[in-house]
């Protein structure tokens, strides 16, 4: 064992003495393996970033929130599929939790209406924001949101019912307006008419990179009919009792909206139910796409780098042909040179893997430092899939050259020239 | 205690080329006592490098008998030689043969690396070695730092490193002029007084003459075997 650990080392010093004397041809050979590792953790690191995205981007939309709708998300850019539809209306929300408050075994906990427009434009004094994703809702809103707020207060149910000109507005929305003061009690236009500020929510950042929860404002349903009659689009946003089976839930609000719609059985649904399930679908081709375009360049130049470091491995064992000869006749064993061998090609992919990493590293920090709100992430699970792949690409592209090294016979080896 | 070191009984190493053998060695008959100092002569191709290797275990015969020690190595694979070289036999060659990136005190250890000894005990025995052979003040210089007689010193100090039964000198002075080649047979000449046995290879009458005993080879075979009249 001890001989095991003393040769070990001493094959460790020889293989970087050689990696050192040769430095042009270490790189060059170790140009594939870098190049295979520098593209399997950006690929990695891209499906994370988008992972952990998008989960970000979900948990803002509520994994126990379920959206009914007139379009379905399930196939974004086909909205003309959905265009002949009948619009939903916002009393559904109330008619819904009737139907549930009947239902002592519904799985849903309350529904709430939401209507809204998402070009809509405020102002405050001179300043303006055009763009801007305006709706009205039910004091009931927040059960079934994320986000906190900042600063002041959600409308109350009288004024939700009495259609109160108040509003909640998001963050770049009260920095937009109110760069140097509180937005709280002051008067904005939207649409021309007046809303007095109430709340300010957190900044919460952009779902999946589109659409940005801080670019909207919120008013009372029955004030946003006011300003903007009764054209805007309709979402009942219904949440699930808690461990209640999303398929279950969905069920459940499917029968109640064909009720309320009176649709006959056989009839095909003229409303959509959505929920962020729906997203992760629409993603997966995407990251499917990268995964298979990543591990597809990774492969190659993995493939390349292995073929390029078992001929110069080859290279290696022919000229130093007499060096194996002399190593053997001073004792050294055919598993010694075999690690010899091995130990230098595994050295060589060892440290290319590293050099990727190091350079994926810093290409992952780059874009972090350049585009903040792109999702990148750098994992743990990463790094030692790459130092496996290295380990793995030093073993089978040094293994064959080390036996062949290992077989020399060495009175042979010493006459060679 | 047998004192033979070396028993060889009709040995015989053929090389086949295409459809011709070439007979290296032909039928030998010799052995070797312990504390031997002997010279192996012949012309060119007569089989002396032939010798050495399967004297040194870097080969085996293709017929006959070779014991090293009263072990016979006929049926030993390669890991079993490589041990027997390591333990038993100390090399030195014509072309020095030392490891260009390594310096002397590395290069004479590498041995004791393939024996299984820890770093200290090498660097003991190393600096040891290479003081035997005069080189204590070398020994951090690279081989490319030294003239040929001292490389040839630092290989006699890596022949030496293992105690070994035996130490194989191929043309040792092949490559080095005539005061330097005097120097490195002082050397071995000590090393015999010491009580080590060495075989060497020459085809130089002079310096065969610094040992006891003279083996000449021709056309593979044994022309004659003479020993160095005892001397006082
Ligand atoms: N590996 C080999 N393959 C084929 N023939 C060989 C081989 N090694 C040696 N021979 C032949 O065996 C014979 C003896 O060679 P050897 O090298 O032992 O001679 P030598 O006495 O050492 O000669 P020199 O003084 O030139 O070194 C020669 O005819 C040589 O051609
Ligand atoms: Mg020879």
């Amino acid at each position: 064992m001890r001989r095991f650990w003393n040769e070990t080392y001493e094959s460790l010093l020889m293989a970087f003495d050689q990696i050192r004397g040769n430095k042009t041809r270490s790189f060059l050979t170790a140009l594939g393996v870098i190049i295979g590792i520098v593209s399997i953790t950006m690929m990695g690191t891209a499906i994370n970033g988008i992972d952990a995205g998008f989960e970000k981007s979900l948990s803002m939309l509520g994994y126990d929130v379920i959206y009914v709708q007139k379009g379905s998300w399930g196939s974004m850019g086909q909205w003309w599929r959905f265009r002949n539809r009948p619009d939903l209306k916002t009393e559904y929300a109330d008619q819904i939790n009737r139907i549930i408050a009947d239902n002592p075994e519904s799985g849903l906990e309350i529904a709430v209406p939401q209507m809204s427009s998402y070009r809509a434009s405020v102002s405050y004094k001179d300043r303006n924001l055009q763009q801007i994703f305006a709706f009205g809702t039910s004091a009931d809103y927040l059960r079934t949101a994320s986000g906190d707020l900042s600063e002041g207060r959600f409308f109350l149910p009288h004024e939700s019912e009495s259609g109160s000109m108040v509003c909640l507005i998001g963050d770049d929305i009260a920095t937009g307006l109110f760069p140097n003061e509180s937005a709280i009690g002051k008067d904005i236009k939207l649409k021309n008419r007046k809303f007095r500020v109430i709340g300010v929510f957190k900044k919460q950042g952009k779902f999946l990179g589109l659409f940005s929860f801080d670019n909207q404002i919120i008013t009372p349903l029955n004030a946003f009919r006011k300003v903007f009659g009764n054209s805007g689009y309709v979402t009942i946003r219904i949440k699930t009792k808690e461990k209640i089976k999303v398929a279950d839930a969905r069920e459940e609000i499917r029968g109640i909206m064909r009720r309320l719609r009176r649709l006959p059985p056989g009839k095909t649904d003229d409303f959509s139910i959505n929920e962020q399930q729906a997203f992760k679908s629409q993603l997966d081709p995407i990251k499917n796409g990268i995964a298979i375009a990543g591990i597809f360049i990774t492969g190659m130049s993995l493939f390349v780098g292995a073929i390029g470091i078992m001929n110069i491995t080859f290279v290696s064992v022919k000229e130093r042909t007499k060096e194996i000869g002399l190593r053997k006749a001073l004792g050294a064993r055919r598993r010694t040179i075999l690690m010899q061998f091995l130990i230098e090609s595994l050295s060589i992919c060892l440290l290319g893997g590293l050099t990727g990493l190091v350079i994926a590293i810093s290409i992952t920090a780059a874009i972090e430092k350049i585009l903040p709100d792109f999702p990148i992430q750098f994992s743990l699970l990463l790094i030692v899939i790459s130092l496996i792949v290295s380990v793995l690409t030093g073993i089978v592209s040094g293994l064959a050259p080390a036996i062949s090294a290992s077989r020399l016979d060495p009175a042979d080896s010493l006459r060679y020239e | 205690m047998d004192n033979t070191l070396i028993r060889m009984e009709s040995l015989c190493r053929f090389y086949e080329m295409g459809d011709q053998t070439v007979k290296a060695l032909d039928n030998i008959d010799l052995s070797f006592n312990r504390n031997e100092y002997v010279a192996i002569m012949g012309p060119s191709g007569s089989g002396k490098s032939t010798l050495m290797n399967i004297i040194g275990c870097l080969d085996t015969p293709s017929s006959g008998t070779y014991e090293l020690n009263g072990q016979s190595v006929s049926g030993m694979d390669d890991d079993e030689l490589a041990r027997i070289r390591n333990r038993e036999i100390g090399f030195v060659f014509q072309t020095f043969n030392l490891l260009p990136r390594l310096d002397c005190l590395r290069n004479v250890e590498l041995p004791l690396i393939y024996a299984g000894i820890d770093a200290e005990e090498r660097f003991d025995r190393a600096l040891d070695a290479l003081e035997r052979v005069g080189l204590g003040d070398r020994v951090n210089h690279k081989p490319s730092e030294l003239s040929g007689g001292q490389i040839q010193r630092v290989a006699i100090a890596r022949a030496l490193i293992n105690n070994p039964s035996l130490i194989l000198a191929d043309e040792p002075t092949g490559n080095l002029d005539t005061s330097t080649s005097r120097d490195i047979m002082t050397i071995f000449s000590e090393l015999s007084e010491a009580g080590n046995t060495i075989i060497l290879i020459t085809h130089e009458e002079d310096i065969a003459q610094y040992t006891r005993r003279f083996i000449r080879l021709r056309d593979g075979k044994i022309e004659s075997d003479t020993h160095a009249p005892i001397l006082e």
